[in-house]
């Protein structure tokens, strides 16, 4: 049966990488599915990852046409390197530079569970590689040095990670503002500390005078933080309205954790 | 009062006895049997073998701590048990034979109440033709397993340095030495710690450096690797290792069992069946682990080992032995009280207790030589598994043999793991992990075995202070100092 193959910018799941156990009628059909989906997008390699199955199993065709099944594919040994132009079914019509071994070899089972291995060169050792790249749930972007990942996410129009497409992303810039609240305040906590040990009611004025000035601060950048994250979280079309309880807490307990250093700056050091 | 003996004095060992002598007071009597003198904080050995910590600074004196506990201390190895007594007694007892300078070789009958098998691994160096003979380390290569052969192996390391600064090219060779090893992290640890040691002397373009190890793939580090996430991404162990073996330069070979060591070379079998050698000038080879070799004896003196120990050496826990073929796996196979079926004063923690099947898929050569890495159950699962033990240990004692055994199975048990890639204030790096569950449990978790939202990953300066920070909280937690029960395993 054709299957169809997950594309870029729907996201590859986190499920993967379970070793073939059971080598029954279900993996025949498995490959089956894998075979017939190769040959009618004219591809020379799928891994069973692709068409959303978790299980480790690669069919690749050979240097003569040939399809070569390969269930739980590790590659124990390589020598030399090759630097070649390619492209994979999940980014349709893109191209990247990637840099692969040239000679590997590979053990993996066969259909009926036997031991096997290979010893493959040049493009087929390369269909190989990517294919058990996908088994462990990366595309070759992880093999992209970084000038090129640059390159490729910049010709991507949602960028490697799908993630604005479809699902809301877990973590933000927005994060970064509020990473930096963080640090700001627990600096504010430390002329408290400090306040134990000052007896000078000079110092402390000052430094209550400080600990104000730095407080506005602070709530200068919630408020950015508060507008900012709601901006960003238009941008991801998959992050829902949930998103805004979330900023809107988050913000409270900002606010709280500041009005409790500001509380206790003022008693411990602003000293008439 | 009963006697409880803690066999061992290592991270599990340490742990249970320290807590049941909390526990349980001066009502009951905690006894530890241990070979050392010392207790080694494992993990930082790593960087002693490249000459940045000292023997000192990873070890200290047993005997004051264990006398600040509470806790009888003998410097001894257990050799046997004897589980139902003897002839005229049915008092349960170990045969211990003493260590220390002023005893050694006397040995002395301890009877017990209850006992917790916590010896940890014999490091089985003459497993593998000239890497040692049965737990002594050979002359061919060093390993970083103890204290003093990290103080070796940082030796010939210095020695190794000034050749490359002298002009002479040095290979270094780094991994597994049989491919029936676990404690890949170890090794993983330490490549990179050379690596980054011999980039800070200004050699690094001379010296060539390659992994060797039994994993089927690189990052499998005998869990059948993990899946991190991060910054949002899931991404494999297989994809970061490679990635950093890639970007620090260091060829690597797996699926390798090692058949032989020579001075300066070795031979070896790939799981393709395939044979070849490998040559170098500075070698750490893990060795693989097998029981202490403890024997077991009925009342009437008949030898019950089997009964009592797994074919490999380690005590038989309450786990599943007959799973069967790799098909039949289960995470529920795992142990979850650790105490032996037979004998139920009888518990085993940490590297000591047989575990049921591999992580990893179990592989082997085309010519039967199985190469797979054996399961971790080093550092915070021990820690865990040892508390858990004396936990149900002191409930036994105090509330009767009815009482209800605490539970701390592998395959429900998160660990943090962090993995030193280079020490340094500001250059250092390692790589931050944590996994849960430590066995992955397909049928709950589908696809990766793990829940992918508490198995993450970091690498960086960050991690290399975490490690460091570690160090000094766990050897103040051993030392037993104001607080120490707050520290988690």
């Amino acid at each position: 049966m054709i299957r169809e193959i997950i594309k870029h910018p729907a996201p590859l799941s986190v499920e993967y990488a379970t070793d073939v156990r059971v080598f029954d009628d279900k993996l025949f059909a498995l490959i089956e599915d894998l075979k017939d989906t190769i040959n009618e997008n004219n591809l020379d390699a799928l891994s069973a990852y692709q068409i959303g199955n978790y299980y480790n199993v690669i069919v690749v065709k050979n240097d003569k046409g040939e399809l070569i099944e390969m269930m739980n594919p590790r590659l124990i040994s390589h020598n030399g390197i090759i630097v070649t132009q390619e492209s994979t079914a999940y980014y349709p019509d893109k191209n990247a530079t990637i840099q692969r071994f040239e000679n590997i070899s590979v053990v993996f089972q066969d259909r009926k569970g036997n031991d096997a291995s290979i010893q493959a060169s040049g493009e087929f050792a390369v269909r190989i590689q990517r294919k058990i790249d996908y088994t462990f749930g990366a595309t070759f972007i992880h093999k992209m040095s970084k000038e090129e990942k640059e390159k490729f996410e910049k010709s991507l129009q949602n960028g490697i990670n799908s993630s604005n497409a479809d699902y809301c992303p877990t973590t933000f810039h927005r994060d970064k503002i509020l990473k930096f609240i963080n640090i700001v305040m627990l600096i504010m906590l430390l002329p408290l500390l400090a306040s134990f040990f000052i007896e000078n009611i000079q110092i402390l004025q000052t430094m209550w005078m400080y600990e104000l000035y730095i407080a506005y601060g602070v709530l200068f950048l919630q408020i950015v933080y508060f507008f900012y994250a709601q901006y960003e979280g238009k941008l991801n079309i998959a992050c829902d309205s949930c998103q805004l309880g979330n900023i809107v807490a988050v913000t409270a307990i900002s606010l709280g954790k500041l009005a409790v250093i500001v509380v206790a700056s003022y008693f411990l050091l602003h000293v008439t | 009062m009963a006697r409880l003996i803690v066999l061992g004095g290592g991270v599990a060992g340490h742990t249970t006895a320290t807590f049941a002598a909390k526990w349980l007071g001066s009502e009951h009597e905690v006894v530890v049997v241990t070979p050392n003198a010392k207790w080694n904080w494992i993990p930082s050995n790593i960087w002693v073998g490249v000459g940045q910590m000292t023997k000192e600074e990873v070890t200290f004196d047993l005997a004051p701590v264990y006398a600040k506990a509470g806790i009888s201390y003998y410097q001894a190895k257990a050799v046997s048990l004897n589980p139902e007594g003897s002839e005229s007694s049915d008092k349960p007892f170990v045969t211990i034979e003493y260590t220390s300078t002023d005893k050694a070789g006397q040995s002395e009958n301890i009877e017990y109440d209850y006992i917790v098998n916590a010896t940890g691994p014999k490091l089985n160096f003459g497993a593998t033709p000239g890497l040692g003979e049965g737990s002594e380390l050979g002359e061919h290569t060093v390993s970083v397993c103890t204290a003093d052969h990290a103080v070796h192996a940082s030796e010939k390391l210095a020695e190794a340095i000034e050749k490359m600064k002298g002009g002479t090219r040095q290979k270094f060779l780094i991994g597994t030495g049989h491919g029936m090893c676990t404690c890949q992290g170890a090794a993983f640890e330490y490549i990179f710690n050379i690596e980054n040691e011999i980039r800070k002397a200004g050699v690094r373009d001379m010296a060539d450096m390659k992994w060797i190890s039994n994993e089927s793939f690189l990052g499998d580090f005998g869990m059948g690797g993990l899946h991190m996430k991060v910054g949002g991404y899931v991404v494999s162990s297989k994809l970061f290792a490679e990635s950093l073996y890639a970007e620090r330069n260091i060829e690597w070979l797996i699926g390798a069992h090692v058949s032989k060591v020579e001075t300066g070379k070795i031979e070896y079998e790939l799981l393709d069946g395939s044979t070849g050698e490998e040559e170098f000038d500075f070698s750490m080879l893990i060795p693989p682990f097998a029981g202490v070799g403890l024997k077991a004896y009925d009342k009437t003196g008949t030898d019950i080992t089997d009964t009592v120990f797994a074919p490999n050496g380690f005590m038989k826990v309450d786990a599943n032995y007959a799973a069967g073929a790799y098909e039949n796996w289960k995470a529920s196979d795992w142990p979850r009280t650790y105490q032996n079926p037979t004998y139920k004063n009888m518990f085993a923690a940490g590297i000591a207790f047989a575990p049921p099947h591999l992580i990893s898929k179990p592989m082997k050569s085309p010519n039967g030589t199985p190469i797979n890495p054996t399961p971790p159950r080093t550092g915070m699962p021990s820690g865990i598994i040892g508390k858990a033990v004396a936990h149900s240990v002191c409930d036994l004692m105090t509330k009767g043999e009815n009482a209800h055994l605490h539970e701390a199975s592998m395959a429900e048990m998160g660990a943090a793991c962090v993995a030193s890639a280079g020490k340094g204030v500001f250059t250092g790096t390692a790589a931050a992990m944590t996994v849960y569950p430590v066995v992955p449990d397909f049928e709950k978790y589908p696809g990766t075995g793990r829940d992918t939202d508490y198995t993450f990953g970091e690498i960086g300066l960050a991690g290399h202070w975490i490690k460091h920070i570690l160090h000094f909280l766990f050897i103040y937690k051993a030392k037993l100092n104001p607080g120490w029960t707050l520290i988690p395993e």
